[in-house]
């Protein structure tokens, strides 16, 4: 395609004449060209200068400005500081109040002292700590309700729990007790141990030192694991094995529910209802954690795969069993829908499993138990309705209709499941205060992942100059280092809820700068490639071009040169 | 103007010609218009009836992304009667535009500016068509049937490129300026041609005034009457449409960004498919350049024949336009017999011709096989288009080759008649 442009520039000017007049046989020695006339000579010359003005004054400018990469400013220093630690260290200063209703104001005071120095004495890892509050014995009604959610909107800390110390007869020694659904716990005291003033370290408070650490030895253990990039801690084999279980984290969960059965029947669930009465309040509490979508499916004549062991009858059991290491053969993976991801967030199943009624009832043959665990993937659960008997044969079959009632020991052990998949702690045994736990292992670890992303970004940059920066990766990282910094001082005034929600933004925000599109295009990209991208198409187009500049520059210095050689 | 009875004969038979196939193969139409070859996003008449239809419902012709052709264009066809029922009467009016950019082509002819202009005679005046004979290779030549059949919107294109220059040879400049603001507005591409055209009219200018107007003050009027032309044109559209940036960048964004890559007879959609995308923008300013920089080349080496300039390129946009189809080859197989005179100094006709038929009949074929069949790939389809632009470029060369040939003994008429060799 470029043969045009030697044609009729090279061509006019380099065409000399040869005679081929055969009947002029004496004429045909060599005959020059005729000289070029000084009109063709400038027609050239203008040909050349045309070519050239379009390359220079449009095909420069194009070239400068469609292959020039554009980099936004990065606070380099700032993004690795953050990486470092530098900038941040994390606190959990933890507002504990404690009320004594029955105790004089003195008395409180002093139980709170002590408690605190016996608190202090015991803790070992700094960054986390428990501070105690004497409270107000009027608020104290309606703080158990709120702090379900583990918000507090106003200014101050969150109060992560409340102690009420009470007096009861007839007891030896202190004895607690946690309130399941509130994050209240009672302690009760025989009134014959009411700390006196005067007395150091008095037993009541000890023992309150000792419940309170015991409460939250294991969030303790897995802020310091995650502090410590999962290298230390006290007990980092058993943490490390329950973060393994549980899923990444992220801002959205997709949960998926499925009903399997081998048979015909059941043909529908009551799922909707069954989510709504024992799911959502569960969902609804890990709203400052993370968001859940939802879907479900029944899918019938649903078999195992012809790989995995049958389950065998047990004759002692009256019941089908699995073996246990057989579980991880019992999903279907090949045949069964279960889509490994749906929208954005990933993607937790829970199967139900209804079996065959010439198989049921199924179990797990060393425990007797009907659901498990599947690490990072979902939970199990076989259910074993009671089988009816519809026609005069005598042949049993599953109900049709499963109802909300029979959902619900599946639905109980999928709200564990879930708890456990989304690496709530195990203790204590309040939910609210698991929850709270979880925000705070959470923010940690968010905090933790956005600032190593920062460096991850700015290494990134720093190593590869070639790879242009958008403004909106600019943007994003000037919005992730502002929640850090948001974050980390949330943190450190006790606010864990809004710590979280900074936190969270930081991570989208840096995950979205580390994983812009424009850029990741040109990281495999090396400046040597460039050549084989410009020069099959610029080169035989180019080199005429600058041939016939040559040449005519040339000319023009040649020309120039004669002039004032005559003038001398 | 009394027409001859060869040239009634000719337009006679042409338009019948026309006719029969519409009539005795009714659905050749609808498998021209769905051809490649013939149809590109920016002249496909599918896509122009898809565009009458949101005009119709008063939905802006544009949304879909579909329609990508100038909006006057569905004020005029929403005239016509319903394609569906009477796909005559649109074959009657397509057939008419053939007849009139015949007839326009023949005024061209007629005015001997090929062979005969201000700065230049060439020397084998002789050998030349009338412009009948120039009519009917324009009219019966298979890309143009074809074309016409496939109610291609590019002969909207042609008319406007023709009667500019029919208008310029003829004297009438401004007339000129109005049709290539009407071919411009219709394609964009037809605006490099205003340099040559301003030429050529300003030479029959010169020929005719004894007193000839400053060459600038005549450039610079021009400009005014074809920026004036299209801003009207513009103007007319946004009424029509009522968004203009939208029908902007629907129209001549998407010639000069080139979003759409289906596969045509042109160089550039293979190209950006295998382009890596950050250097896209780059390469679309390297290959609009290329396209307009043979103005500012050939319009200065041939000066003197400013209606050979205009030959040339539409050779040039034939072959390295965005969207080229076969109509833009047969308008420039067109004027191409205006240089009769010319054809004797050409020394690889047979090689291009050759080339161009092989290609014309190989291409359809392996596009068969690409799409339909799927045993052959991309590659088979680009290798035909390499060989049908190769053919044309080797026609345009040898025609340059021989118009400078031509130039080159009128100022040395004592070699006349020489064999010229490159060394």
């Amino acid at each position: 395609m470029t043969d045009k442009f030697e044609d009729h520039e090279s061509r006019h000017s380099s065409t000399s004449l040869k005679s081929v007049d055969n009947a002029d046989n004496q004429n045909s020695a060599q005959r020059v060209p005729p000289p070029e006339t000084p009109e063709a000579i400038q027609t050239r010359f203008r040909v050349i200068a045309a070519f050239w003005a379009v390359i220079i004054f449009l095909g420069f400018p194009i070239w400068w400005k469609t292959t020039s990469i554009y980099r936004a400013h990065l606070p380099i220093q700032e993004m690795t500081e953050w990486s470092e630690g530098k900038i941040c260290r994390p606190v959990f200063p933890l507002e504990i109040q404690i009320a004594a209703p029955a105790l004089q104001m003195t008395e409180s005071q002093h139980l709170v002292r002590t408690t605190q120095h016996a608190l202090d004495d015991l803790n070992e890892f700094a960054a986390h700590h428990l501070r105690l509050k004497l409270a107000n014995a009027t608020d104290l009604s309606d703080n158990g309700a709120s702090m379900l959610s583990g918000q507090n909107t106003g200014d101050g800390a969150d109060t992560a729990l409340t102690v009420r110390v009470l007096s009861e007869d007839g007891l030896s020694t202190p004895r607690s007790e946690l309130h399941a659904e509130t994050t209240q716990l009672d302690i009760f005291y025989p009134p014959s141990q009411v700390p006196v003033p005067s007395s150091s370290n008095p037993a009541l408070s000890v023992f309150i030192a000792e419940e309170l650490q015991r409460l939250y030895s294991e969030e303790k253990a897995t802020i310091a694991y995650i502090l410590s990039g999962g290298t230390s801690g006290p007990d980092a084999e058993s943490i490390s094995r329950r973060l393994r279980r549980s899923m990444k984290y992220a801002d959205t969960y997709h949960l998926s529910f499925s009903l399997f059965t081998p048979g015909a029947a059941p043909t529908s669930w009551d799922i909707e209802a069954a989510i709504q009465e024992y799911l959502a309040p569960l969902l609804f509490a890990f709203t400052p954690i993370s968001n859940f979508t939802i879907d479900t499916q029944v899918q019938m004549y649903a078999t195992f795969s012809p790989m995995a062991p049958p389950p065998l009858f047990d004759e002692v059991e009256s019941a089908w069993t699995l073996k246990k290491e057989d579980l991880s053969a019992f999903i279907n993976a090949a045949e069964w829908p279960l889509n490994p991801s749906i929208g954005n967030g990933p993607t937790l199943n829970f199967v139900l499993y209804v079996p065959d009624p010439s198989q049921s009832p199924m179990v797990v043959k060393e425990n007797r138990a009907s659901s498990w665990i599947i690490p990072q993937w979902g939970g199990v659960f076989l259910l074993n309705p009671p089988l009816e008997t519809t026609d005069s044969s005598g042949s049993r079959t599953n109900p049709a209709h499963l109802s909300q009632d029979s959902l619900r020991p599946a639905f109980m052990t999928f709200s564990h499941q879930l708890l456990t998949l989304l690496g709530t702690p195990a203790t204590p045994s309040s939910l609210p205060l698991r929850l709270q736990s979880m925000i705070r292992v959470r923010a940690a670890a968010l905090l933790l992942s956005a600032s190593s992303t920062m460096g991850s970004l700015a290494r990134l940059t720093e190593s590869l100059p070639s790879i242009p920066i958008p403004a909106t990766v600019a943007a994003s990282v000037a919005k992730t280092l502002s929640q850090l910094s948001a974050t980390c001082s949330h943190l450190r005034e006790g606010r864990f809820g809004a710590a979280l929600a900074s936190a969270r933004i930081a991570e989208s925000e840096a995950e979205r700068s580390f994983f812009e599109k424009s850029m990741v295009g040109q990281v495999y990209f090396p400046d040597e490639h460039k050549v084989a991208v410009y020069l099959p198409l610029l080169g035989p187009v180019g080199v005429p071009l600058i041939v016939g500049l040559m040449k005519e520059v040339k000319r023009l210095v040649a020309a120039w040169k004669a002039r004032r050689l005559s003038k001398a | 103007m009394v027409v001859g009875r060869r040239k009634a004969a000719v337009f006679g038979t042409a338009f019948a010609l026309r006719l029969i196939l519409v009539y005795f193969f009714p659905s050749l139409p609808d498998l021209l218009t769905g051809r490649v070859e013939v149809s590109t996003p920016v002249n496909s008449f599918k896509r122009l009836q898809e565009g009458l239809h949101l005009y119709m419902r008063n939905v802006s012709p544009y949304d879909g992304g579909v329609f990508h052709q100038a909006p006057l264009l569905l004020p005029l066809f929403s005239l016509l009667p319903n394609v569906r029922y009477h796909p005559i009467s649109t074959a009657i009016f397509f057939a008419i535009v053939d007849l009139v950019n015949a007839h326009a082509l023949a005024k061209i002819s007629e005015s001997g500016q090929s062979v005969q202009s201000r700065l230049h005679s060439a020397m084998r005046k002789n050998i030349r068509w009338d412009g009948t004979t120039v009519a009917a290779w324009f009219l019966f030549n298979p890309f143009t049937i074809a074309t016409c059949l496939a109610r291609s919107t590019s002969v909207f294109t042609t008319s406007g490129i023709l009667f500019a220059v029919s208008n310029a040879v003829g004297g009438n400049s401004l007339n000129a300026m109005l049709a290539l603001g009407l071919a411009s507005y219709l394609a964009l591409y037809p605006a490099l041609l205003f340099v040559p055209l301003v030429l050529l009219s300003y030479d029959q200018r010169a020929e005719k005034t004894p007193q000839p107007p400053s060459i600038s003050h005549f450039v610079a009027q021009h400009v005014g009457i074809f920026v004036g032309s299209i801003a009207g044109l513009l103007g007319l559209s946004v009424l029509v449409t009522g968004n203009f940036w939208e029908f902007i960048s629907a129209t001549y964004g998407f010639h000069l960004l080139v979003p759409d890559l289906t596969p045509n007879v042109g160089l550039w959609w293979y190209f950006f498919i295998e382009m890596f995308d950050s250097f896209r923008e780059f390469f679309l300013g390297v290959f609009w350049l290329h396209l307009a920089s043979y103005v500012g080349g050939l319009t200065t080496r041939l000066r003197r024949q400013p209606l050979f300039v205009i030959t040339s390129l539409l050779g040039v946009f034939a072959i390295f336009k965005p969207y080229p189809s076969i109509s833009d080859a047969s308008l420039f197989f067109a004027t191409l017999p205006l240089y009769r005179h010319l054809f004797p100094f050409m020394r690889y006709t047979f090689f291009a011709v050759s080339a161009l038929l092989y290609s014309s009949l190989l291409g359809p074929a392996f596009y068969h096989l690409w799409i339909y069949a799927g045993s052959g790939n991309a590659n088979f389809f680009y290798a035909i288009t390499l060989v049908w632009s190769l053919g044309l470029s080797v026609l345009l060369a040898d025609s340059i080759f021989a118009a400078i040939r031509d130039e080159w003994e009128q100022d040395h008429p004592e070699r006349r008649g020489e064999e010229v060799k490159q060394v």
